[in-house]
């Protein structure tokens, strides 16, 4: 084995990194040593004494409440206007619109206004209503002309907008089957040259100046019956006008101040915002005679609905004896248009941010109205709006609202009469007991909602009606309500959370409401709870009864007088059985979905104008009335039902 | 508006304080719509100063504080001279009389004095709404049904002891578990079993056990003396019971007293000196200690935020100790159970 010998002359090998002998060479200088740390120490004060200045800072602003922008304490600017899209301070816009079989959008300078491409939805004319001085959207709505009607809701629609705004058009997959001609003709006067002769599968954008100009216009031919246009892009520029050219120009009062913020934000209410004799937004209706309703707040319940919510607070504010201080009205969700809406009108609005969804979402949002009217105005009643309210809801209020304060075995009074049809309601002055609640225009006490309905609301998880929980025993307790026998308040239309078009005609349409002007309630004494017992007595003394041998779905039931009371007796077995009552009710075309307007199996109304007083045999403590020689009627469900509404769970129909 | 128009016509500077709605703040997510709180009008060296009133659900009226925002005018007028808005304040609702003064016509309340003498202690603290909404979040609320009825009954208890006591002029607070349950979560906390109240010793009126027997709420038990750790409890509907504690003043403290039926054993609570503000708890307008964090972690300790659903007296509290026993010659005197 050879030996390894080290080799002298070799110097030691010495590896050391290069960083390592930097920093020997460099820890070996006192004085770039000293340097450094007192550029460190220095450092260190420098950071904390930003810190320390910050914290302060910090402390001053949360103290004082530090706002975000400069607020301007001036009374007369309420509203920072604040542009909905970015504005440019360009006189001219570049518009892009494309339509196609399944996507349409709209931008305006590049932002994006519009853009739907879901499926199964969107389908028809598309319109966005531009500013004509800012390019604002003032307006979006879709009409599906491939269904009937509408049509002559795009022709309402566009003659309500002012003359000078931009009108912008774009069809989805098809908007010609149902577009008549007095429509195309409207179009073709806006200056479309393709309109009168759009067909079925055709694509179309159309971009023009109410009464004015067209910007651009382009379109593509269905090829096929199967098939679609090809997709169109329009790409064209709008050019601006000033602001005055665009507004109205209304004498200054703070009414008119209200008007010109709101039409130069909106379009689509019409007249309201005409330069000539534009519609009053103040009203002054008569006051009432002894008006016990001036105190109680009311609380309009509102959804996503402006155009509706527009007509409801014209009513409202139109009935005689309105306190208008005493409305707000809660929005459901952060939706500007129906804040807008409110404001025009100088009244309150509170946005709720909408929790849970479907019918939870409307009972939460009820919940928090309820609530908020209470902390806000710490009085006795309130009254709840929802769906219209006619000019004479407060004056029958006013002369009923005194019962609700004194008689502990009312629940509500309410507007609303459920059974009261065209042909079932005659009298607006007559009121009845009735042991389930109607849900619209309707007044609670406040005790009822803060000690009991409040602590047990149902929480944001159950999918329930608030109007079906209401009318639940446990919260109602064998309570009643007052009703009308004329409706005092409306529904309004087809789109909501429990609507459709076949159950808004079938139930609603024919509806009885009052239009008579102050008509004073008849004996509202004797709705009081024994009275109300005394009065039955007497009527069902009076009524004639009928020949229970005739069918009782037939008009010749009846016979022809008028003013008359008759009574009938069905068969009821017991408190619950509502099996004749559900029969007889659909035959005659009233309510049927579930029992309404019972007081004690006995329910009241009206046939050929004359009184017709239904008593269910035994189960009714009236039952005694019935002469021995008479046979309760009993009508069997048929074995299958035809045209079954397939309608689950019902309430009364929510304006969301 | 007009007034203010009018105003300036006749020379006058105003300035107009507004902030947030508290009657919505208890709210989750209403928009707040902003309220005026305060107007002050200055002319040469004068000013006037218009502080609003707000009626609020409980039967009293508030108004704000007066707090500048960033941009105002710090020397519009001396702001510390002012009598009102250092803090919110509550009173009660006074009736109003018309008198001419000057010849002009004004509005005072009917009587004066009372009104003045509120304003020394009208302090209002506003509930802490958003911590009880962090709280919920944590430990979400007890919806059940028992829940739900023992809150509507610790409401109705409440509101009587309220009533009786405020008829006798006996001034007292919210204690214990109920004041935990304002401070907490605003609202009763649903597994304390019963409403607890302080009221000072020196407060104390012989009339109290009748006036609470004539309401409806009858002496359940009493113990102690006036001298020493005096304690009454009165039997609310079914099994909820109200418990008042005495609180006896020293020079650096403040303690109540308690004591165990079965054995005679005494105990002391401690708690630092503290003053009475207002608030609003289940729509009445109840007194609760001003330094309520500090009385809180006296009673309960530092976890004071997480509930506990077995509370015992005697050893749960932080702030207990023992203090002897009574001897039994008193026992008859002050161990007294109906």
């Amino acid at each position: 084995m050879e030996e390894w010998k080290p080799n002298p002359a070799v110097k030691p090998h010495k590896k050391r990194s290069w960083y390592l002998a930097w920093k020997y060479k460099l820890m070996n200088q006192r004085a770039l040593r000293k340097l450094c740390q007192t550029g460190a120490v220095l450092f260190l004060l420098v950071t904390v004494i930003v810190n320390i200045k910050l914290i302060l800072d910090t402390r001053r602003a949360a103290y004082e409440e530090e706002e975000e922008s400069a607020q301007d304490y001036d009374d007369e600017v309420l509203n920072v206007e604040v542009p909905r899209h970015p504005v440019n301070n360009k006189k001219v816009l570049d518009v892009e619109v494309y339509s196609s079989r399944s996507k349409v959008y709209v931008a305006v300078d590049g932002t994006t206004v519009l853009e739907d491409e879901a499926r199964e939805q969107g389908r028809g004319i598309h319109v966005i209503v531009l500013n004509q001085a800012t390019g604002h959207v003032m307006a979006k709505r879709v009409f599906d002309t491939y269904s009937p009607h509408e049509d002559e809701a795009m022709v309402l629609f566009l003659n309500m907008v002012a003359r000078g705004r931009i009108l912008i058009f774009t069809i989805k997959d098809e908007g010609s089957f149902h577009l008549k001609d007095t429509a195309k003709s409207v179009l073709k006067s806006l200056g479309s040259q393709v309109a009168p002769f759009l067909s079925w599968r055709d694509m179309w954008t159309f971009v023009g100046k109410k009464g004015g100009e067209v910007y651009g216009e382009k379109h593509a031919k269905s090829p096929a019956l199967s098939t679609w246009g090809d997709p169109v892009l329009l790409k064209t520029e709008v050019h601006l006008t000033s602001v005055e050219d665009a507004e109205c120009h209304w004498p200054d009062t703070e009414l008119n101040r209200r008007r010109k913020r709101f039409c130069s934000k909106v379009e689509g209410y019409g007249s309201v915002c005409s330069c000539k004799d534009p519609t009053p937004i103040e009203f002054n209706p008569d006051p009432l005679k002894d008006n016990k309703v001036f105190d109680v707040p009311v609380a309009v319940i509102a959804g996503n609905r402006p155009n509706y919510l527009y007509r409801m607070l014209r009513s409202l504010l139109s009935a005689q004896g309105v306190n208008p201080q005493m409305i707000t009205v809660f929005i459901d969700g952060y939706y500007e248009e129906p804040m807008d809406v409110v404001e025009l009108f100088g009244l309150s609005g509170i946005q709720h941010t909408p929790i849970s969804i479907k019918n939870a979402r409307v009972s939460q949002h009820y919940k928090a109205s309820l609530t908020a009217t209470f902390n806000l105005f710490p009085v006795s009643e309130t009254a709840a709006a929802q769906g219209g309210l006619l000019n004479s809801f407060l004056s029958f209020l006013s002369q009923s609202i005194h019962l609700l304060e004194e008689d502990e075995s009312l629940y509500c009074i309410s507007a609303w009469n459920d059974q009261g049809y065209e042909h079932t309601a005659e009298d607006p002055s007559l009121l009845y007991r009735v042991e389930t609640m109607p849900g619209l225009g309707w007044v609670l006490r406040k005790s009822l909602y803060k000690d009991e309905l409040e602590p047990k609301w149902p929480t944001p998880e159950k999918l329930w009606d608030w109007d079906m929980w209401m009318r639940m025993p446990e919260q109602r307790k064998g309570r009643e309500c007052i009703i009308p026998d004329i409706s005092r308040s409306y529904h309004f239309g087809i789109v909501g959370l429990n609507m459709n078009g076949y159950f808004h005609e079938a139930y609603f349409k024919k509806h009885k409401f009052n239009t008579v002007p102050n008509v004073q309630l008849k004996n509202v004494e004797s709705l009081r709870k024994d009275a109300y017992e005394t009065e039955i007595h007497r009527l069902l003394g009076e009524a004639e009864v009928l020949d229970h041998s005739k069918n009782p779905c037939e008009d010749s039931f009846v016979p022809d007088t008028e003013g008359k009371v008759y009574v009938m007796f069905i068969r009821m077995e017991q408190e619950a059985d509502f099996t004749t009552w559900t029969q007889l009710a659909k035959c005659l075309h009233i309510w049927d979905l579930d029992v309404r307007g019972n007081h004690k199996g006995l329910w009241r109304l009206f046939r050929k104008k004359n009184h017709f007083l239904v008593v269910g045999v035994p189960a009714s403590p009236y039952s005694s009335k019935k002469p021995s020689s008479v046979t309760p009627i009993y009508m069997e469900p048929p074995a299958k039902e035809e045209g079954a509404v397939a309608v689950p769970a019902v309430a009364a129909a929510e304006q969301t | 508006m007009g007034l203010f128009k009018t105003a300036e016509k006749m020379g006058f500077q105003w300035l107009k304080i507004i902030n947030k709605d508290p009657r919505l703040d208890g709210m989750d997510d209403l928009s707040g719509m902003e309220i005026p709180l305060h107007y002050i009008f200055k002319l040469a060296s004068h000013a006037i100063h218009l502080v609003v009133f707000y009626e609020r659900s409980g039967n009293y009226l508030w108004h704000g504080p007066l707090r500048l925002k960033q941009h105002m005018d710090r020397k519009f007028v001396p702001f510390q001279k002012l009598h009102f808005g250092r803090y919110p304040g509550a009173y009660e609702k006074p009736e109003l009389l018309h008198v001419s003064i000057d010849d002009l016509r004004v509005q005072i309340p009917k009587n004066p004095s009372s009104f003045l003498e509120e304003m020394s202690h009208s302090r209002f603290l506003e509930c802490r709404y958003r911590e009880a909404r962090a709280f919920f979040q944590l430990y979400p609320d007890d919806a059940s049904l028992d829940a739900v009825e023992f809150r509507i009954k610790a409401k109705s208890l409440l509101h009587s002891a309220a009533l009786t006591l405020n008829n006798l002029g006996v001034k007292f607070w919210l204690s214990s578990g109920t004041c935990l349950g304002w401070y907490r979560q605003c609202n009763v906390i649903p597994h304390s079993k019963d409403v607890d109240l302080g009221i000072f010793i020196r407060d104390y009126k012989a009339e109290i056990i009748p006036a609470f027997q004539k309401a409806g709420l009858p002496l359940k038990h009493k113990f102690g003396k006036v001298e020493d750790s005096l304690e009454l409890s009165f039997q609310g509907e079914e099994d909820v019971k109200l418990d008042i504690f005495f609180f006896y003043e020293e020079e650096d403290h403040i303690w109540n007293g308690g004591t165990q039926a079965k054995s005679g054993k005494k105990f002391k609570y401690f708690f630092p000196k503290f003053t009475l503000c207002w608030t609003e708890f289940v729509e009445l307008k109840v007194h609760v200690p001003c330094e309520t964090l500090q009385y809180v972690e006296a009673n309960y300790g530092p976890d004071w935020n997480i509930p506990v659903k077995a509370w015992d007296w005697k050893s749960s509290p932080s702030n207990v100790q023992d203090n002897g026993v009574w001897p039994v010659s008193e026992w008859d005197d002050v161990i007294q159970i109906y």
